[in-house]
C-alpha cells in the first residue's frame, strides 16, 4: 500500500469520527412543533425557544429540555366532598392546562411528573372550596329549565294526564339554581389560576367529569328514589281502582235511573189509557144508565154463569109462561 | 467475480475513489428510500421540517427532505371514529358483543338529585390535522373527559324521567353542540358528527321500581277497562228492558182504549136498536141470554117454585156441593 493510500485512509476515518463526535454532541437541536425549549449554560437559564424549527448550541455546555406547549390534562383525585347542606359527593374532575411560560415553570417543576403532581393537589383543592360552599343542586344543575319543563307538561295534555301529573307532581318543585355549575366551574378555574402564574402555568378550565353520591348515601338515595316511584305506582292503581268505582257508581245510577224511568212512563202511559178508557166507556154509557146496567149483566151472566154448576128457581121471571099462558102465576 | 484472498482485498482498499464510490451509494440509497411516502385515500399529511410544521398534503405519492428532515405525520381525515361511553365493543363482527354497565362512566346525577345510568356514543372526524397534532397532547382523553362532562352538564339539568324520555333528542342535539365549542375552544381540530345516547336506566337497585310503574299505569287502565266492561255489560241491557217495559205500557193503553172503544161501539150498536123498540129488544135480549144460560153444558138443575118444604136433593158426584138453604135463597133472589 502506497504512502498516499494510508494517507487518504487516515483523513477519512478522522473526518468520520469528527461528524459523528459533531452530530453525537448536539450542537443541532430541534424543537417539535407543539414543544418548547429551555436552554440552561452551567444550571442557569440563558434562553428559551418557543418557535419549533432547528436549532444550535454550544456542546457540553448548553442543556436543552424541552416542555410540552399543547394542552396538557390533569385528572383530579376521586374525592369525597360535603356540599353546603353536607351531603357528601364524589366529584371527579379533569382540568386542561398548559405551559405559558417555560422558565418560571423549569425553575418551579424541573419535571413534567412534579407539575402533574403539585396541579393536582391545587385542582383539587380548588374544586374542594368552591363545592364545599354551593348546594348540591348548583354543581348538579346549570339553568332553572327543569322547573319550567314541569310546569309547561302540566298544562299541555287532557284533564286525565293533568289528573295524574298533579298527584304524582306533588311538591315536586326543584330549589331554584342561581349560578349553576357552569358558572361554579368557572369558579374553580379561577381559584386555581391564583395560584398557578407563579409556576408558569395557566389553568384553562377544570370540569367535574362525574359528580355521584358518595357509597353511604347512595343506598339512601336508591331508597327515597324507590319510595317516589312507589307513591306514583299507587297514584296511578289507585286514579284506576277510582275511575273503576265512579263507573260502578255510574252503572248503578244509571241502571235505577233508566229503569225507575221506565216503570214511571209505563205507568202514565197505563193511567191515560185507563183514563180514556174509563170516559169513553162513561160518555156512552151516560146516555141510558139503566139499559147499561140490564145489557152488561145479560152480557155478565152469559160469560160466568154458564161455568157454575148452577140451580135454579122457577120463580124466575124466565120462566114466568111455564104456569100459565098469560104469564100469570 | 474473482477469488477473495488477502491479494484481491488489498487492492480494491488501494483504489481509494472505488470506496468514496459506495460510500456515495449507500448514502443515495438510504436517502431514496427515506425520500418517498404515501397518503391513502382517507388520509392527509402533515409534514414538518426541522420539526416545524410546513405543509399538509393530500393523498398520493409524495417527495420529502430526507434523514429526518421531512417528517410526514399521516392523519384519517375521512374516518369517522367512534368513542363509547358506559359499554364498550368487545368484538366486533357481524354481532357485536358488549360489555355494558361500565358504570364508573355512565353513572350520574339528574337535575331532580336522582341517579341515572346514561350510556352513549360519539362519533367525530378530524378536520384539522395541523390543530389536531400540536395543540393537545393527550386527544382521546381530552375527548372523552370533555364529552363526559358535557354529558353529565346536561343531564344534571334535567329531571330523570325527561331524560329517559322526552328530553333524550334535545341532549343528544345540545351535547353535540356544547361538545363541538369546547372542542373548537381547546383547537383540538375535530368535528363531532353525532352524539347517540343508548341505554338510559335507573341504576339497578330501583330498576324495579320504576318497573313497577309501568305495571302501574297498565293496572290504571285495567281497572278502568273493568269499570267501563261492567258498565257496558249492564247498562245497554238496561236500556232494552226499560224500552220493552215502555213497549209493553204501551201496548197495554192501546189495548185498554181499543177495547174500551169497541165495548162502547157495541153498546152505542144495540143502544141504538134499543131506543127504537125499548120493551121488545130488552125483552129480547133477557130471552136470549137465558136460553144461552140454560143450554150451556153444565146443565143447570131446575127447581120449581110452586112446590113448598121439598128438600132439594142434588147429586153430589157433580164435585161441587150446593147446601140447600144457598140454593134455595139463592134462587129466591133470581
Amino acid at each position: 500500500m502506497s504512502k498516499s493510500v494510508k494517507k487518504f485512509y487516515i483523513s477519512l476515518i478522522v473526518i468520520a469520527l469528527l461528524v459523528i463526535f459533531f452530530f453525537a454532541s448536539g450542537p443541532l437541536y430541534i424543537v417539535k412543533e407543539g414543544y418548547q425549549a429551555v436552554i440552561t449554560r452551567f444550571g442557569s437559564i440563558s434562553g428559551t425557544h418557543t418557535v419549533a424549527g432547528l436549532y444550535f448550541k454550544v456542546p457540553f455546555i448548553d442543556q436543552v429540555t424541552t416542555y410540552p406547549k399543547l394542552i396538557l390534562s390533569t385528572d383530579g383525585d376521586l374525592q369525597r366532598i360535603p356540599t353546603k347542606e353536607n351531603q357528601f359527593i364524589v366529584v371527579d374532575t379533569t382540568s386542561r392546562w398548559r405551559i405559558t411560560d417555560p422558565v418560571q415553570f423549569y425553575k418551579s417543576f424541573k419535571t413534567l411528573d412534579s407539575a402533574y403532581n403539585r396541579l393536582s393537589d391545587i385542582i383539587d383543592s380548588s374544586t374542594r372550596t368552591v363545592i364545599t360552599a354551593n348546594r348540591l343542586s348548583e354543581i348538579v344543575r346549570s339553568s332553572n329549565i327543569i322547573n319550567e319543563r314541569t310546569t309547561g307538561a302540566a298544562e299541555a295534555e287532557d284533564d286525565e294526564t293533568k289528573e295524574i301529573e298533579s298527584l304524582v307532581n306533588v311538591n315536586n318543585v326543584n330549589e331554584s339554581v342561581t349560578r349553576g355549575r357552569g358558572e361554579l366551574c368557572r369558579e374553580m378555574t379561577e381559584d386555581a389560576n391564583k395560584l398557578v402564574p407563579e409556576y408558569g402555568i395557566e389553568v384553562i378550565d377544570i370540569v367535574p367529569r362525574q359528580i355521584k353520591y358518595s357509597d353511604e348515601l347512595t343506598q339512601s338515595v336508591y331508597n327515597r328514589m324507590i319510595k317516589e316511584r312507589n307513591q306514583v305506582a299507587q297514584a296511578y292503581r289507585s286514579l284506576g281502582e277510582g275511575k273503576k268505582a265512579e263507573w260502578m257508581g255510574k252503572l248503578e245510577n244509571e241502571k235505577r235511573t233508566i229503569s225507575s224511568g221506565a216503570y214511571k212512563k209505563s205507568e202514565e202511559l197505563k193511567g191515560a189509557a185507563d183514563a180514556q178508557a174509563a170516559r169513553i166507556y162513561a160518555d156512552a154509557y151516560n146516555k141510558d144508565p139503566e139499559f147499561y146496567t140490564f145489557w152488561k149483566s145479560m152480557e155478565s151472566y152469559k160469560s160466568t154463569l154458564k161455568n157454575y154448576d148452577a140451580t135454579y128457581s122457577t120463580n124466575m121471571d124466565y120462566f114466568k109462561y111455564l104456569y100459565s099462558a098469560d104469564g100469570k102465576r | 467475480m474473482g477469488k477473495i484472498n488477502k491479494e484481491s482485498v488489498k487492492r480494491f482498499f488501494s483504489k481509494p475513489s472505488t470506496v468514496i464510490w459506495i460510500i456515495v451509494i449507500i448514502v443515495a440509497l438510504i436517502a431514496v428510500e427515506s425520500n418517498f411516502y404515501s397518503v391513502d385515500e382517507t388520509e392527509q399529511a402533515v409534514i414538518t421540517r426541522f420539526g416545524k410544521y410546513n405543509t399538509t398534503v393530500g393523498p398520493g405519492l409524495h417527495l420529502k427532505l430526507p434523514f429526518g428532515i421531512d417528517k410526514n405525520y399521516n392523519i384519517p381525515v375521512k374516518v369517522v371514529q367512534t368513542e363509547q361511553f358506559g359499554f364498550s365493543t368487545v368484538k366486533e363482527g357481524r354481532n357485536n358483543e358488549y360489555r355494558n354497565n361500565i358504570v364508573d362512566e355512565s353513572t350520574m346525577l339528574t337535575g331532580d338529585l336522582n341517579i341515572i345510568n346514561v350510556e352513549w356514543i360519539i362519533q367525530y372526524r378530524i378536520v384539522d390535522p395541523k390543530a389536531w397534532l400540536f395543540n393537545v397532547q393527550e386527544r382521546t382523553q381530552t375527548i372523552r373527559d370533555i364529552s363526559r362532562s358535557v354529558i353529565n352538564t346536561l343531564v344534571g339539568d334535567r329531571a330523570i324521567l325527561d331524560v329517559m324520555g322526552q328530553e333524550r333528542s334535545n341532549i343528544e342535539v345540545q351535547s353535540q353542540e356544547m361538545m363541538n365549542q369546547n372542542f373548537k375552544q381547546l383547537g383540538l381540530g375535530i368535528n363531532i358528527i353525532a352524539v347517540k345516547l343508548q341505554n338510559i336506566v335507573p341504576p339497578q337497585g330501583v330498576q324495579d321500581a320504576f318497573e313497577d310503574v309501568n305495571k302501574a299505569t297498565q293496572d290504571m287502565n285495567r281497572f278502568i277497562n273493568e269499570g267501563k266492561e261492567a258498565y257496558n255489560s249492564e247498562i245497554p241491557k238496561a236500556q232494552g228492558e226499560a224500552d220493552q217495559q215502555i213497549q209493553i205500557a204501551q201496548g197495554y193503553a192501546a189495548e185498554r182504549v181499543n177495547e174500551a172503544k169497541g165495548d162502547v161501539a157495541r153498546f152505542n150498536a144495540v143502544y141504538d136498536e134499543y131506543r127504537r123498540a125499548p120493551k121488545v129488544t130488552r125483552e129480547r135480549i133477557y130471552l136470549e141470554t137465558m136460553d144461552d144460560l140454560f143450554s150451556s153444558d153444565t146443565k143447570p138443575t131446575l127447581i120449581d117454585g110452586k112446590l113448598g118444604n121439598i128438600l132439594p136433593v142434588k147429586s153430589l158426584t157433580g164435585g161441587s156441593s150446593v147446601s140447600p138453604s144457598s140454593s134455595s135463597s139463592k134462587g129466591a133472589a133470581q
